[in-house]
């Protein structure tokens, strides 16, 4: 018969040891989300969470929709690269559902002065003009029509 | 030694094993409270973020400096109106020539950005014969390869995506400001109302819809481009542009290897 005995200390060390190692798994099974480490170093569900977020502008592709002669008018002309709510705004919620007005949009100089005033700033090859020796009318749109501005209304 | 087991022991075990079984369900149903408490509810998936690789490449020399991109991001990312928080923003350079005699080929640099370029810029008080050159730089998340910031983040909130974006995850932010303070671009800031970080996402809500970024949307000189790397179209706008141009990054030096690329750039540009 073996007659060696754990001696109490010992066995208080490992129940205490097991007890602290437990602790902290069941904790971090706990504490750590589900997704973690899904693609790095960071909680995976996030990136769909981000993703979520509802747009506010809705882009060309859905103007084209319905407005598409419009759009055939400005793809010929000089601002064929202007998007429409570059100068329209924001118009998501018009998008989604047509009957919602789109934000009345007032065209004031200052919209076409943004760009085209002189600009030492701005580069050589863009179209420049100062307003007080170039102004003739009483708008811009006096003379230039938005969708395409080589042509007089 | 032989091991001989009561059977009071015997019952203790398997009243124990079928305890443990039993708090499994249990167990299971209060990590999900703890996470639905930490997290939210998980959100749906559709979008792969480890199949695309996204892009943006910006002409200097296509800047209007007409800040309707600042305009548009305000808008679409909600991001609040005071002048100190942008998520992109426009910089005028103006570079004055040398002093008469000097050694230099180029004189002082200056640097504004009246209200980020929103609503565009007025010209210059800087007489135009002192001016050598002037040019506009439109700025935003550089999407660093090796990222300071997503380092910085003691709690992993902010993290590379696969796709190539920086995101913050805003229910894990403590709003330190680490990042904020690492971010050798200047990209992020502290959103007053939430009081997380909050930057650049490159508009990932609307990429995973297969929108374009906001800025690239408004953007009348096609002064950004951008693109997904993994899924090339038809005369890739990318490839193009990466074809036509000599491309730089912003502050090369420092490793983070950025993922944006500027063509056109002059030397004085941080």
């Amino acid at each position: 018969m073996n007659h060696f005995k754990m001696p109490p200390q010992i066995v208080r060390l490992v129940l205490l040891t097991l007890v602290v190692v437990g602790s902290y798994g069941v904790a971090r099974r706990l504490l750590v989300p589900p997704s973690f480490g899904e693609y790095g170093w960071f909680r995976g569900a996030a990136i769909a969470e981000l993703a979520q977020t509802k747009p506010v502008l809705a882009g060309m592709k859905s103007c084209d929709e319905c407005h598409s002669e419009i759009l055939q008018t400005l793809a010929k002309h000089d601002h064929k690269t202007l998007s429409c709510e570059s100068c329209h705004g924001a118009s998501r919620t018009h998008a989604d559902d047509p009957d919602t007005k789109p934000p009345k949009v007032k065209f004031a100089d200052s919209d076409c002065l943004r760009c085209h005033q002189s600009n030492f700033s701005r580069p050589a090859w863009f179209k420049q003009v100062d307003p007080y020796e170039h102004f003739r009318g009483d708008h811009c749109t006096g003379c230039h029509m938005p969708h395409q501005p080589k042509d007089t209304p | 030694m032989n091991f001989v087991i009561s059977r009071r022991r015997m019952l203790g075990a398997l009243a124990g094993a079928l305890g443990w079984i039993a708090s499994q369900p249990v167990a299971k149903a209060s990590k999900a409270t703890v996470q639905k408490l930490l997290a939210g509810s998980p959100a749906p998936k559709g979008y792969d973020p480890t199949q695309h690789k996204w892009l943006m490449c910006i002409d200097v020399d296509r800047c209007i400096g007409c800040g309707l991109c600042v305009d548009a991001c305000k808008t679409e990312n909600h991001v609040p109106e005071a002048s100190s928080f942008f998520r992109t923003w426009v910089e005028r350079y103006i570079i004055k020539k040398p002093a008469d005699g000097g050694n230099d080929v180029r004189g002082e640099v200056l640097v504004d950005s009246p209200n980020g370029g929103r609503g565009g810029f007025q010209p210059s008080l800087v007489p135009r014969e002192e001016i050598l050159r002037s040019f506009f730089v439109p700025k935003l998340c550089n999407l660093c390869e090796h990222s300071p910031c997503a380092q910085a983040c003691p709690v992993g909130a902010t993290f590379d995506s696969p796709d190539g974006a920086v995101l913050v995850d805003p229910t894990y932010c403590i709003g330190c400001g680490f990042c904020i303070q690492a971010c050798p671009y200047g990209c992020r800031f502290m959103n007053p109302h939430t009081k997380t970080a909050e930057k650049c996402s490159l508009c990932y809500h609307r990429i995973t819809r297969g929108l374009k970024p906001a800025c690239v949307e408004v953007c009348p000189g096609h002064a950004r481009i951008f693109g997904d790397l993994k899924n090339p179209v038809e005369n890739d706008p990318i490839q193009e542009f990466v074809r036509k141009n000599k491309v730089f990054t912003l502050k090369p030096h420092l490793g983070t290897d950025p993922r944006v690329l500027y063509a056109n750039m002059d030397k004085e540009v941080r």
